[in-house]
């Protein structure tokens, strides 16, 4: 206080007032912490009814949109999945076997069901009209609107390897329509229903070189032949061929 | 709407709502804002596939804007936060269309909030809408194949004759009230795009080449907002109203004497009566359909006006007398069929910088045909009468005596004159909830929306530190709001305070960050003993702080709530098998039907307190 040379008698403003004490608890900053403080936990008012409705209404709402066809969640994590995809390393072997009851279980769609209703495809759009119905060719002129021949994008520096290889799977996608579906595409997880035709082919060729043994628990019944090994358990490959059933 | 815990919110939104993949989108969306197929791809790491889908359901509810450059050919993707938004306020916005219009308009208003916009001939073949009395089974199979639903595969599409019975006049209703709106292409695009859009059509217009300097910037500018106006544009409502009323409103003037049994009948049964109240009072008049061709959505600027209607009427009836708030909901009401969205501009007005914006104003003759004719006007003003009970909504017990007794008194130019004494009372400060206006010898009333919206986030924020620093707190900061800046001494004046409390309250204000201190030195060298300390209360600062910790509450709300989800994954998920699902009494124990009993109403609670927050958000930054 002295250091700005204050006369005596006369306090700085806020001199007397002190940061250390907090809300009402008088202790000192140097103070040890009580061990257990005292904590005021607030608590809510219980809902009126007219909030009641309102909520019973979001939840109403949201239950709708889970059976909806939109609801989707990302990691499916079945047996059927593609091998060293992100499903197949998540998957449990323990639990994750198909059971009886199974067939109860609410079934998770990993895509998107877009059939089923009518779409405005005007806007949309037109990348993803092929998406929406299927039978859309986008060859076809539509409307008197010929399609956009794209150019070739004007590379980057910046963008790498990977990314160009990306950059040109979508243009595929773009252009050929049948490629969307067949894209081969090793880390991600794809519909179960595409994957089980594909299961078969990936058996013996990349099994040995970074899997480093030959063991491998997931597999220990299986036998190397998938094929057969998910009709065994007589459901239609558990939760793969019928999900759009529910 | 771009911080951290807004977009943080409306992931968590979108995820409880649609499921993990339109989250996954959405919030790489959100951080990287704007992107190609491409690029979208190589950032969420999903297979084309999934995106392709996703982002085509997502559109559908207008989660993502999109915009197809004329240049390149190339589409981009950005998040709209703001439908994201809503998605917390759909249980508030059902509550209110069921408590207005009735249960089957909610149930309509729902279905098109789950198909995201939808058409009217879709909205036709669907059936949860049909109408609720079941009395047409038989009747279907015969008109089954007429129906004009083939289009639609998925559904089982019985015919669509007999729905229009209550389908067509309840989407009439919900569109000439402007809770409906048509879905425009441009609506697709972000506000941004549209704009741009907008103002190169402009400019490539050959008037407009030619000009320059500041004449282009203006015609530029003024030619952009009107197309962007006409561009956005979904009102339905043109055509629909009658003499500036939507159709189904509850109320409806000149009411004989038919009406008014039917409203007797109507207060002593409940809700069954309600829904059906409007639309067999209305159906004569015109069972036109509504064009099939029409593409719809929910108008969410629209609602937020009817809300805060909702939110003044509370304000109104917690100072007022029941005749008086009732009379104000008449004039709130008349307001809103001509009040299209809360205010002009689309950012959060600055504290003292949005002009005063007075409503649409309404005769005092429409309102004194709004009200009720039975409602007791005299009883709560004037020189006093015998005070009859009246109670909340006009719902007055059954005694004739009384209701005839009101009713005789009553004559016509008193009456106009009672209701315009309630009015008064209401244009008195604090709030000045209406305000008087003559125009041309007509004496009109009309409601500050800009002045009382500031009084409400006002009250709003005095509420919130008076919870968390006491009433000593908020007589300070009333002081400092009502004075500006002010020192020390005195405030210490001003609030009559002792000089500790003071300083304790307002040095626990400034490390919560409510107030601050400024200081002005008096000279050159900035001693602070030759310094002068004002403390201020900046309200905007606070809103934005507020409204920041508002969205972080929420989002640990729903946090929490999924926490608390996977704690009981195991056993939520037997109780949605579909085998149990439906008849949890007849599979679950007792004890797992307590847990389920438990777990129902945590997550009540969690989400009632979302929507509290909502509340709060809604104050502080839409209306």
């Amino acid at each position: 206080m002295s250091r700005f040379g204050a006369k005596k008698g006369r306090k700085l403003p806020g001199a007397e007032f002190s940061w250390e004490t907090g809300e009402g608890g008088g202790e000192n900053d140097t103070a040890p912490t009580p061990l257990f403080p005292k904590y005021h936990v607030p608590r809510a008012r219980p809902l009126t009814p007219h909030e009641q409705i309102q909520v019973d209404q979001y939840r109403s709402l949201r239950e709708r949109f889970h059976d909806g066809p939109y609801y989707s969640v990302l990691d499916s994590a079945t047996s059927s999945a593609k091998k060293e995809s992100a499903a197949r390393v998540h998957f449990d072997p323990f639990h994750g076997m198909p059971s009886y009851s199974g067939k109860y279980q609410k079934k998770m769609r990993t895509l998107p069901k877009l059939a089923g209703r009518e779409y405005v495809m005007k806007f949309f759009p037109k990348e993803l009209w092929q998406t929406i119905q299927p039978s859309f060719k986008p060859d076809a002129a539509m409307d008197g609107y010929v399609l956009r021949i794209d150019r070739p994008g004007i590379r980057r520096g910046f963008e790498d390897d990977e990314d160009e290889e990306d950059d040109e799977a979508g243009k595929k996608g773009k252009n050929a329509e049948g490629d969307a579906e067949n894209e081969d595409d090793e880390r991600e997880v794809l519909d179960p229903d595409e994957e089980e035709e594909e299961i078969m082919d990936d058996d013996f060729e990349d099994d040995d070189d970074d899997m480093g043994g030959d063991y491998n628990a997931e597999q220990y019944f299986d036998g190397g032949d998938d094929e057969y090994g998910d009709d065994g358990f007589g459901d239609g490959g558990g939760g793969g061929g019928d999900e759009d059933t529910y | 709407m771009a911080s951290q815990y807004a977009a943080e919110l409306c992931a968590l939104l979108v995820e409880d709502n649609f499921g993990e993949l339109f989250a996954r989108i959405f919030s790489i969306l959100q951080r990287y804002d704007r992107l190609s197929f491409p690029r979208l791809k190589f950032y969420s790491r999903l297979s084309d596939r999934q995106l392709r889908h996703g982002l085509a359901a997502m559109i559908q509810h207008h989660l993502i804007y999109h915009y197809t450059s004329y240049d390149e050919g190339v589409t981009y993707y950005e998040p709209n936060p703001q439908a994201a938004y809503y998605l917390v306020r759909s249980g508030k916005i059902l509550a209110f269309i069921q408590d207005r219009l009735g249960k089957y308009a909610a149930t309509v208003m729902s279905t098109i909030m789950f198909l995201g916009h939808a058409q009217i001939s879709h909205l036709e073949t669907l059936p949860e809408l049909r109408s609720g009395q079941l009395e047409a089974d038989g009747i279907n199979d015969d008109l089954e194949g007429e129906g004009a639903g083939e289009r639609v595969n998925g559904h089982n599409v019985v015919g669509a004759i007999e729905q229009p019975a209550l389908l067509h006049p309840t989407l009439k209703a919900l569109a000439s009230h402007g809770y409906l709106i048509r879905v425009r292409d441009a609506q697709f695009q972000s506000y941004a795009d549209n704009a741009l859009d907008a103002e190169r059509a402009i400019k490539s217009r050959p008037d407009v080449k030619q000009m320059k300097g500041k004449r282009l910037e203006e015609t530029v500018l003024e030619g952009t907002l009107a197309m962007l106006r006409e561009k956005l544009d979904g009102d339905l409502t043109r055509g629909l109203m009658h003499n500036g009323l939507p159709r189904g409103a509850k109320r409806r003037p000149g009411s004989g004497s038919a009406d008014k049994s039917a409203r007797m009948d109507y207060d002593m049964e409940d809700e069954a009566e309600e829904e059906n109240e409007w639309s067999d009072d209305d159906m004569g008049g015109d069972a036109t359909p509504m064009e099939s061709g029409i593409v719809v959505r929910v108008n969410y600027e629209k609602l937020d006006v009817a809300l805060r209607n909702r939110r003044f009427l509370d304000l109104a009836e917690m100072h007022a007398s029941s005749a008086t708030a009732q009379v104000y909901e008449c004039l709130l009401r008349r307001i809103e069929y001509q009040t299209k969205q809360c205010r002009d501009s689309v950012e959060i007005p600055r504290e003292g910088e949005e002009g005063e914006q007075y409503s649409v104003a309404i005769a005092l003759s429409a309102v004194t045909e709004e009200v009720d004719p039975q409602l007791d006007l005299a009883g709560s003003i004037g020189p006093m009468e015998i005070q009859h009970s009246v109670s909340k909504r006009g719902k007055r017990p059954l005694d004739e005596g009384v209701n005839g007794a009101s009713h005789q008194d009553s004559d016509a130019p008193s009456r106009t004159y009672e209701i315009d004494q309630h009015l008064s009372l209401l244009s008195q400060p604090p709030y000045n909830l209406t305000s008087k206006r003559v125009v041309s010898g007509l004496i009109t009333w009309t409601v500050e929306f800009r002045h009382l919206a500031r009084k409400l986030r006002h009250l709003e924020l005095e509420r919130v530190i008076e919870a968390r620093y006491g009433d000593v707190a908020l007589r300070v900061i009333r002081v400092l709001h009502a004075k500006g800046k002010l020192d020390e001494k005195r405030l210490q004046e001003i609030s009559l305070l002792p000089f500790k409390d003071l300083r304790q309250v307002l040095a626990s204000m400034q490390s919560g960050g409510f107030v601050d201190l400024q200081e002005v030195p008096r000279d050159a060298q900035r001693q602070p003993s030759r310094t002068i300390y004002l403390w201020f209360y900046d309200p905007d600062r606070i809103r934005d702080s507020i409204l920041e910790d508002t969205y972080k509450a929420m989002s640990r709300c729903m946090q929490r709530l999924r926490f608390e989800r996977s704690r009981l994954k195991e056993f939520l998920e037997k109780t949605q098998r579909s085998d149990v699902k439906g008849n949890e009494e007849r599979y679950l124990s007792p004890a797992e039907l307590t847990l389920l009993g438990q777990w129902r109403s945590k997550e009540a609670l969690l989400l009632g307190e979302i929507t509290r927050l909502d509340e709060m958000v809604a104050v502080m930054r839409d209306y």
